[in-house]
């Protein structure tokens, strides 16, 4: 009894300091936007007291659905196009040899390291009228000379395509390092061409590696606030956006956190998806085992 | 019976590596072939070019008279059992053995028909819903020679298939594959190092040895009648002395010397002539060992020696004994009715006779050196 | 007899993730602004730059707070990380699901709920809220290296060590620190390099003239000098490849 006692209070002590500075500084704050919604504002800026519905009424406001729609297609498509790339990749880096396979990883994650804003900033130079890409697609005949290829929706979903598909590479890559392509001439053997092994063989053994890409890339792709911030403008915002003019031109923090919540929600419904299928694929083995009569 | 499956000519280089050197393997219909060799003689590469997972640089495989080489794997009728075994770890057993006839698009009533037919087979029934993380060693094992099986392939390969086994283990599948393979019918093509598994299960062996075909043959042609030494010496253990024939004798016999040993008579197998020099092979079985001088037989095809025990290791089944005659040191192999109640048991030390048939020994070409490595490894103990 | 498309993509995509920091560098060479044409070569951003006393003053205060933060998050993530791996009770899941969230909240929820919590506490943005925010999502991804080391860590080595007479605590000073000090010190590392590039959040929680570099950037970008930071990017890009190459030599030098 006092051993265990003593094994308690051990526990108690070493997770504590990180228990009660994520409580205070990430645990309260989240719990507080919530709270926060339901404030009135005061002109100056201030949260004023009392309660009210006020805020979230406020969301009905047509200017918001056409946004929250654009953050989500905007994300779905980036997420999709992340995973299309980033399967043959994460295919590709782990069957050539371990020194490439070296190499490879190296040069996706270097550019990484540099400043997020930067990379940012580089696609603005980019795809400036005056910028590169203009010049070439000009010269290909392409675009016509009074496109614009900044600021608009195409736009930031190239750089979250750009920012977050190593996050879909890596984890892809981690599952098909671990997959044993003898199954896939397994497959072939038993009469499965190159595409049906992929389909039915490769793609449900890397399922971990699929989800946890489409996770990384699909929930910050959604808070996205400095892509569409930098490369949007007004026709490419999203929810991120709405926050922070909220916060930092109107001064009106309820709105904000109301908004906040709002995002909160829709980062919960793919983990929820994710969550209950992994719950029913462990009860289903259960279910069935033993077999058929 | 007509030629089945044939490798004509095949060669395979990885870089500079000559895995297969002009190797030519005929299989007849309905039989079990092994593939036999150690580790890196190109058996299982020669499996996977018939399997379409490797293309040879020359040569080409017939199948049913008709070339099958620029097919993919998936257009051969051919299937395969993995070493590993290659279970689709995200499918069922029912899945997993259902996969080929699903791939070809098979009535939904006809797969369940044949996958049950099959699960009952391999007596996998009550496993059908399992994943194969949940099954046994022994069990996957079944599920992958069932899942090849079901597609009615017109050879099955099998690329070391007992290999992950335990030894009791590999002994019961190896009776259970032989089982299944007689209700089938259909031609094995089965690739091992271990030469028990060939010899007790296969209609004919080809020997392969540093991407060479070495020899090719029923099993006892190719215990009893090694052509080369590398033969000799990977089936079984034997005895091999350097000598020079000095002597041929009514054509038959020939009379050869052996430097720090004695002058021994031997069967001509190939025609020899003096001078000739010769790689002599006695299996350790074929020798035997005793306090006595044996009485002499009539024909005197008799080679006697007598030498000092140097090592008895009882092994229950037989005794083995080294013998040192002169610079050789010579094993061999004793099955004893009675091994306690010897009245005069063979200890080290003793000097003893040693005597063997001239029939019982057979002159070979001196093995190359690449076999030397080989050759002269421990003799294995089982 | 292997698809194609795999290494096609590779090459794609590896292009696509360099072409624009090839762009940036060799327009931090070009006279002309946007970098559209070549107008011939200068060194005069790179000039500019080095007596741009602001973006001093940023680097400053970044290196400030992401050396602060860092530490911090490395003694809270190591301490963490024991937590999770010596216990399995309903605390540790809690204690998990708190150090695990915060890595996956997207950088805009967390810079809107600290500012709202330090407004309603009334507590003034400086470089110390920087601190707290930063430090909050570090000590995530130090537990989580720190948990992976301590898995793979073999604990009848603290046995041994206490069988020949270390007591718990210098069996943890002597033994187990040391042991694990690779995945510490790998884990600061990269807590060092997300605080020392998180715009989001220190946008959220800055206090006025709490600068740091990220801050500064932004800014300099909406004022429109382009060409200072091309050249602070290759500066920032050369840096990071020579810590990356040096990092990689250290992981293969060791056995």
């Amino acid at each position: 009894m006092k051993l265990s006692a003593r094994k308690k209070l051990n526990e108690w002590l070493i997770t504590l300091p990180s228990l009660t500075w994520l409580a205070i500084f990430f645990l309260i704050p989240t719990i507080g936007i919530f709270v926060i919604a339901f404030k009135p504002a005061n002109i100056d800026g201030s949260v004023g007291s009392g309660w009210t519905w006020h805020t979230i009424f406020s969301m009905s406001d047509p200017n918001y659905p056409a946004i929250i729609w654009r953050t989500i297609w905007l994300t779905c498509v980036g997420t999709a196009i992340c995973l299309l790339l980033a399967i043959p990749m994460g295919y590709y880096i782990a069957r050539v040899s371990p020194r490439w396979r070296n190499y490879l990883l190296m040069l996706v994650i270097v550019p990484f390291w540099t400043n997020f804003l930067i990379r940012i900033f580089a696609w603005k130079v980019l795809l400036h009228p005056e910028g590169i890409v203009k010049q070439i697609l000009l010269a290909l005949n392409l675009v016509e000379p009074n496109t614009i290829l900044l600021y608009n929706s195409g736009a930031v979903l190239l750089v979250i395509v750009y920012s977050y598909l190593p996050f879909a590479i890596l984890p892809i890559f981690a599952a098909a390092e671990k997959f044993d392509f003898s199954l896939f001439e397994a497959a072939l053997d038993l009469g499965a061409n190159r595409f049906q092994a992929f389909i039915k063989v490769f793609l449900p053994n890397i399922k971990v590696g699929l989800i946890s890409a489409t996770l990384m890339v699909f929930i910050p792709a959604l808070g996205s606030y400095i892509i569409p911030e930098i490369v949007g403008g007004p026709d490419g915002e999203m929810i991120g956006n709405k926050i922070a003019q909220r916060v930092f031109v109107d001064r009106n923090l309820p709105h904000a956190s109301a908004l906040s919540a709002i995002l909160t929600f829709v980062i919960m419904i793919p983990m929820l998806v994710v969550l209950t299928a992994q719950k029913r694929e462990e009860t289903i083995p259960q279910k069935k085992v033993g077999g058929r009569p | 019976m007509a030629d089945f499956l044939e490798f004509v000519n095949v060669s395979k280089s990885f870089g500079s590596l000559k895995v297969l050197d002009n190797v030519s393997i005929t299989v007849q219909r309905g039989e079990i072939f092994s593939l036999l060799g150690p580790s890196g003689c190109g058996k299982t590469t020669l499996l996977r070019i018939c399997a379409g997972f490797e293309q040879p640089d020359s040569g080409k495989v017939l199948l049913n008279g008709k070339e099958i080489t620029p097919l993919p794997p998936h257009r051969r009728q051919v299937n395969t059992v993995f070493q590993s075994y290659a279970l689709f770890p995200h499918l069922t057993v029912w899945e997993n053995i259902a996969f080929g006839l699903r791939i070809a698009k098979k009535p939904k009533a006809e797969i369940q028909d044949k996958v049950e037919k099959y699960l009952d087979m391999i007596q996998m029934t009550d496993h059908a819903q399992k994943k194969p993380s949940q099954l046994s060693g022994g069990q996957k094992q079944r599920v992958a020679i069932a899942r090849a099986l079901i597609n009615a392939p017109q050879v099955l390969l099998l690329d070391e298939p007992l290999a992950a086994l335990d030894l009791k283990l590999r002994q019961r599948m190896l009776v259970e594959l032989d089982e299944i393979h007689d209700k089938v019918g259909i031609t094995f093509l089965f690739v091992t190092h271990d030469q028990n598994e060939a010899m007790s299960i296969s209609d004919h062996i080809a020997i392969l040895n540093a991407g060479r075909l070495e020899q090719m043959g029923k099993p006892a042609e190719i215990y009893e009648a090694p052509r080369t030494s590398f033969v000799a010496a990977f089936i079984g253990d034997t005895n091999f002395f350097d000598g020079v024939v000095i002597e041929t004798k009514e054509t038959e016999y020939s009379r050869l010397h052996i430097d720090g040993f004695v002058d021994v008579l031997v069967y001509n197998d190939k025609p020899k002539k003096v001078g000739d020099f010769v790689h002599l092979s006695v299996r350790p079985e074929k020798i035997s060992i005793a306090h006595d001088e044996p009485a002499k037989t009539e024909k005197n095809h008799r080679n006697l020696i007598r030498g000092k025990v140097e090592d008895v290791i009882y092994l229950g089944a037989n005794t083995k004994y080294w013998v040192r005659v002169g610079e050789y040191k010579i094993a061999i192999s004793k099955q004893h009715k009675r091994f306690l109640l010897d009245e005069k048991p063979i200890l080290w030390g003793d000097t003893v006779w040693l005597f063997w048939e001239a029939d019982d020994s057979y002159m070979l070409d001196r093995y190359r050196a690449e076999d030397e490595q080989l050759l002269s490894l421990p003799s294995s103990v089982d | 007899m292997r698809s194609k498309i795999p290494f096609y993509t590779t090459i794609c995509v590896l292009i696509f993730f360099y072409l624009p920091l090839l762009v940036l560098a060799v327009n931090s060479f070009n006279e002309s602004m946007y970098g559209g044409s070549w107008k011939g070569f200068t060194w005069k951003w790179y000039i500019q730059l080095f007596h741009n006393q602001e973006i001093w003053n940023a680097l400053q205060k970044s290196l400030l707070i992401g050396i602060a933060a860092t530490l911090m998050a490395m003694i809270l993530g190591t301490m963490a990380a024991f937590a999770l791996h010596r216990y399995s009770s309903k605390l540790q899941f809690f204690h998990y699901t708190l150090i695990y969230t915060p890595m996956v909240v997207p950088e805009i929820l967390m810079g809107m709920s600290l500012l709202l919590f330090f407004v309603a506490l009334g507590i003034d943005l400086s470089l110390v809220t920087i601190f707290i925010a930063h430090v909050t999502f570090c000590i995530g991804y130090v537990a989580l290296v720190v948990l992976g080391q301590l898995q793979e860590f073999d604990f009848s080595i603290l046995e041994a060590a206490m069988d020949l007479g270390a007591d718990w605590w210098t069996a943890i000073r002597k033994v187990l620190l040391p042991l694990l000090a690779p995945g510490i010190i790998a884990g600061g590392l990269l807590a060092f390099t997300l605080s020392i590039d998180d715009f989001v959040v220190t946008f959220f929680v800055a206090g006025p003239g709490a600068t740091t570099l990220p801050l500064r950037i932004y800014s300099m970008m909406r004022k429109g000098a382009p060409t200072v930071i091309n050249a602070l990017s290759v500066i920032l890009l050369i840096i990071t490849f020579i810590i990356v190459f040096f990092s990689q030599r250290l992981r293969q030098s060791k056995p």
